[in-house]
């Protein structure tokens, strides 16, 4: 790797030492992959969502593979956000950064998971996961409606000083309107796409799959869905975009950054690869070297499109 | 001849059973592309792989790996996506890491690429993984109790074992034909007693009737199980019913093995859920809610 390489982005006021982060629920609370990868060669990861108090899942079955793709149904199973500050930050090595994810059934719920998150040293930002169902719309995602979603980043950017992503659901009409709705009540950077919600059903049994009927559809099987919507809310929106779905390669990756993604999100590969996002990290410097790239940041929007 | 490598660290820092999950005083798990050495039938549908990982770090009975699901290339394969949970069968330690075998059947997509894997292929192994079953205490006597493809995650508990505890292994399958490891066993010089539903191997039967026997005679014993979840249920049962502990190795899917994907959660009896891949698989048969176990 070149040394004169600058490998860093800034993610909406988070310095990354490169754009690899792994996706929340993808990567435990960090350790659990520390056999597998030093921590320390990625960007960071965005840890498992957190609610104010500890929740059980789903009963199972909660996964089942897809072509090229798992379906999942786990729901909100998660130590709490208290647990997390006592408990799991404390075990990470020093030099990892640490963006805390947060999902919760209602908007207040939300900002207090962000307030308590906030002054936590280890704690870099906090990314908003948009696509829990909101009791009050009935079950509808937080994301999938615009004034809902509004409500939400504005609730959460008043109650944290902290840098604030806001974590898109793919199952919207307009992805580019949700995107500037993030923007204009002060999210610091958009991440997209979270699972595509999906069905597969067991033929045999005439059973759905997973025990929740429908789940999210993640893996390489979205990724060109993903490539698409981070494209097009990269064009919408000044904010950072961070790309994320079914990435597993660093030719993913790239894909995405060239795509206007300043970040990338490393998710369903962990579970083949723990070291992955490693790799891909690597990867990436190596493709920005061959390509005469000085800076990784500069990857972002390189897609030369027709005409141009 | 059975794998005698030293375990890293003291087997009594390591207890099955529901609970926070950690691998303080496990061996350290690797990730590797080990070369498959063999993949031969050993008829039937049942398998048996030999890899060469390097760097292994030894393993503790029970313990399990993530194999990808079938070779792997210059190109990461992403269909079939995941990685399967196998049992460590035994190792044989080499220079620079160890030979591990693997039992295995072939039931699915994944199973049947990893059937077709042929020799100096390479497979992605991540492992050793879980908590490891709790060997027996001298003089006890453990009564084990397999089917299936459960049959290869009780192999090295039997070794390390026999001649600690006394050991009797009870293996059951459909017919002769689908009985896995049992020249394995029969090696080992264990007690070993089989049932076939067919009644074309051992005696015809299941191998829960073979346990009533065992059962019935008197005095303690602890009950070990592997197997199809209706087979451990009912081996569950019947050694609550005699007073007997037992614990039971859970075979559930999972997409990753150590603890994130939490898709192979086990519904606990007191509420909750354990981690197959990190609680377990080895859990005390009394923690599980096997009504709710898929």
């Amino acid at each position: 790797m070149s040394e004169s390489l600058d490998t860093s982005v800034d993610l909406g006021g988070i310095r990354l030492r490169n754009p690899v982060l792994t996706a929340s629920g993808t990567f435990g609370y960090g350790v659990e992959l520390a056999p597998f990868l030093d921590l320390r060669r990625i960007g960071g990861f965005v840890a498992k969502s957190l609610t104010l108090e500890p929740r059980a899942g789903n009963p199972p079955p909660r996964i089942a593979e897809t072509p090229s793709g798992m379906l999942n149904a786990i729901s909100l199973e998660n130590v709490g956000v208290e647990s997390f500050i006592r408990d799991k930050l404390p075990a990470l090595p020093e030099g990892v950064t640490v963006i805390a994810s947060v999902f919760e059934t209602e908007i207040e719920r939300y900002a207090e998971v962000c307030k308590r998150l906030t002054g936590v040293p280890r704690v870099a930002g906090i990314e908003v996961n948009a696509s829990c169902p909101h009791v009050k719309s009935g079950g509808i995602e937080f994301g999938q409606q615009p004034q809902v979603l509004a409500e939400l980043v504005r609730a959460t950017r008043r109650a944290t000083a902290l840098p604030l992503l806001v974590k898109l659901s793919p199952n919207v009409t307009d992805i580019a309107a949700m995107a500037r709705v993030c923007e204009a009540e002060g999210a610091s950077a958009i991440s997209l796409i979270n699972a595509v919600q999906a069905l597969d059903v067991d033929i045999e049994t005439r059973r759905p799959v997973l025990s929740n009927v429908l789940g999210g559809l993640s893996g390489p099987a979205i990724r060109p869905i993903a490539l698409r919507m981070v494209w097009q809310a990269a064009r919408a929106v000044r904010i950072p975009v961070c790309g994320i779905g079914g990435i597993a390669s660093a030719e993913d990756a790239i894909k995405f950054l060239l795509c206007g993604a300043t970040a990338v999100q490393v998710g369903t590969a962990n579970y083949l690869n723990p070291a992955a996002a490693g790799e891909i990290a690597d990867g990436i410097a190596a493709y920005a070297v061959r390509h005469g790239f000085g800076r990784v940041a500069d990857l972002r929007g390189a897609l030369k499109l027709p005409g141009r | 001849m059975a794998d005698r490598e030293a375990p890293q660290t003291p087997r009594s820092e390591a207890k099955p059973g529901a609970g926070v999950g950690s691998h303080t005083g496990l061996p350290r798990p690797l990730r590797v592309d080990a070369e498959v050495l063999e993949n031969r039938s050993e008829g039937g549908e049942n398998l048996r792989l030999r890899l060469r990982v390097p760097g292994w770090p030894g393993f503790l009975p029970g313990q399990f790996v993530m194999l990808s699901p079938g070779a792997r290339t210059t190109v990461e394969r992403t269909d079939p996506l995941l990685p399967r949970p196998m049992a460590i069968f035994r190792t044989q330690p080499v220079s620079g890491g160890a030979e591990v075998e693997i039992l295995y059947r072939r039931v699915g997509r994944g199973t049947r690429l990893l059937a077709e894997t042929l020799p100096g292929q390479r497979l992605r192994v991540v492992g050793p993984l879980g908590r490891p079953f709790e060997t027996p205490a001298p003089g006890e006597r453990a009564l084990l109790v397999a089917g299936g493809t459960g049959i290869a995650s009780v192999y090295e508990l039997a070794a390390r074992s026999h001649g600690v505890g006394r050991v009797e292994v009870l293996l059951g399958a459909r017919t002769g034909a689908d009985l896995m490891g049992e020249g394995d066993f029969a090696a080992l010089g264990v007690a070993l007693h089989i049932a076939t539903e067919d009644g074309s191997r051992g005696v015809r039967g299941l191998v829960t009737q073979l346990l009533e026997s065992a059962l019935a005679e008197p005095g303690a014993a602890r009950v070990y199980t592997c197997g199809p979840r209706a087979m451990m249920e009912r081996v569950a049962r019947l050694a609550a019913a005699s007073g007997r502990p037992c614990v039971v190795s859970l075979e559930n899917h999972m997409a990753c093995g150590f603890g994130v994907c939490l898709g192979c959660a086990a519904p606990l009896a007191a509420g909750g859920f354990a981690l197959v891949c990190r609680d377990g698989p080895a859990f005390e048969a009394g923690d599980i809610a096997w009504g709710a176990l898929p």
